[in-house]
């Protein structure tokens, strides 16, 4: 009984490991990398460690562009035309 | 071929008397129409998908900053730059529809909070039914995950007993271990990761992605409109 289900167990592992390969190889795709050339042996953690230095940057390049539009608005002159237009659209 | 990019710059600048006459629902509108008359044929479905996310999230997050933006036209700085950024997430959740995990968690904890409670309601409407669903899966997920942990603490102490294989899967150990721990860092990066097993994680980090590029994209037009126009 232990055994079949040791057994379940590790077929299950390798099929979700294949998953696992194929997941990473589109993370691969998606990453912004210095190679031309993708390497298809890049190592399944170093592209996890790429996706969340990526993910981070990408959170971090959020908050800059929000902190800059809050400021762009904040310091609108109130009567230029141009004003008006975004005072249209955004606000 | 124009991308979008360009397209938003020319709009803006092309366009102002149209934007100053036209009410907000218009101006959308026509910029929408705008964007569809230029987009090349041959697009891939990937970019068309991008395309149709972008319009979306714009939609809404204007829609968005309007209902922030106007209520209360003294904020400070700090203020305004959270309420920008919360509109922006809550928009491009809510452009999803619901398809993928990651922006029913982030709804779902917008929704928590009372404070943001109406531009939750204006932004995204079958939301409604998130919440309730969020939470019972949420409690049945964790109580679930407590059995699986107890039961996973009896095999490992199963498999301890048993002999040690040979040195070709020591590497292989140490990578699966590596890329386990990989994983639960990415869990703690994409919203509602803690909740996912590492195959899910890994699968809506993959869009959480391409949705985190179109947001990025947009702001960046819009912070370079406002620029050129201020």
């Amino acid at each position: 009984m232990s055994s079949r289900r040791s057994r379940q167990l590790s077929s299950g592992t390798s099929m979700r490991d294949d998953q696992i390969i194929q997941l990473v190889s589109k993370l691969q795709q998606l990453l912004p990398g210095t190679r031309i050339q993708r390497s298809n042996k890049a190592s399944a953690s170093k592209v996890l460690q790429e996706t969340c230095t990526y993910v981070r940057s990408l959170h971090r390049e959020i908050d800059d562009l929000s902190d800059r539009l809050s400021q762009l608005l904040s310091t609108i002159d109130a009567d230029s035309p141009e004003a008006s237009i975004i005072r249209s659209l955004i606000m | 071929m124009l991308n979008f990019n360009s397209i938003f710059v020319l709009l803006t600048s092309k366009f102002i008397h149209l934007l100053l006459n036209i009410p907000f629902s218009n101006t959308s509108q026509a910029l929408m129409n705008l964007c569809q008359q230029n987009l090349n044929s041959k697009e891939t479905i990937m970019h068309n998908s991008c395309q149709q996310l972008k319009k979306e999230f714009i939609k809404k997050w204007i829609h968005g900053l309007q209902i922030c933006c106007s209520s209360n036209t003294k904020m400070n700085i700090l203020e305004r730059k959270k309420k920008i950024k919360l509109s922006a997430d809550i928009a491009l959740a809510s452009a999803k529809n619901s398809t993928t995990s990651w922006s029913k968690a982030i709804i779902s904890e917008a929704k928590n909070d009372e404070q943001n409670a109406i531009l939750v309601e204006n932004l995204s409407p079958e939301s409604k039914f998130i919440r309730a669903h969020q939470k019972v899966s949420c409690h049945k997920r964790i109580t679930s995950k407590k059995i699986l942990k107890r039961s996973y603490g009896v095999y490992r102490k199963m498999k301890k007993m048993e002999p040690r294989r040979c040195g070709s899967s020591l590497a292989s150990c140490i990578a699966k271990r590596l890329v386990k721990k990989r994983t639960r860092v990415l869990k703690r990066l994409v919203p509602g990761g803690e909740f996912m097993d590492e195959f899910s994680v890994i699968k809506e980090a993959l869009d959480y992605i391409l949705s985190l590029k179109v947001q990025v994209d947009v702001m960046k037009n819009l912070v370079n409109a406002t620029t050129i126009l201020s």
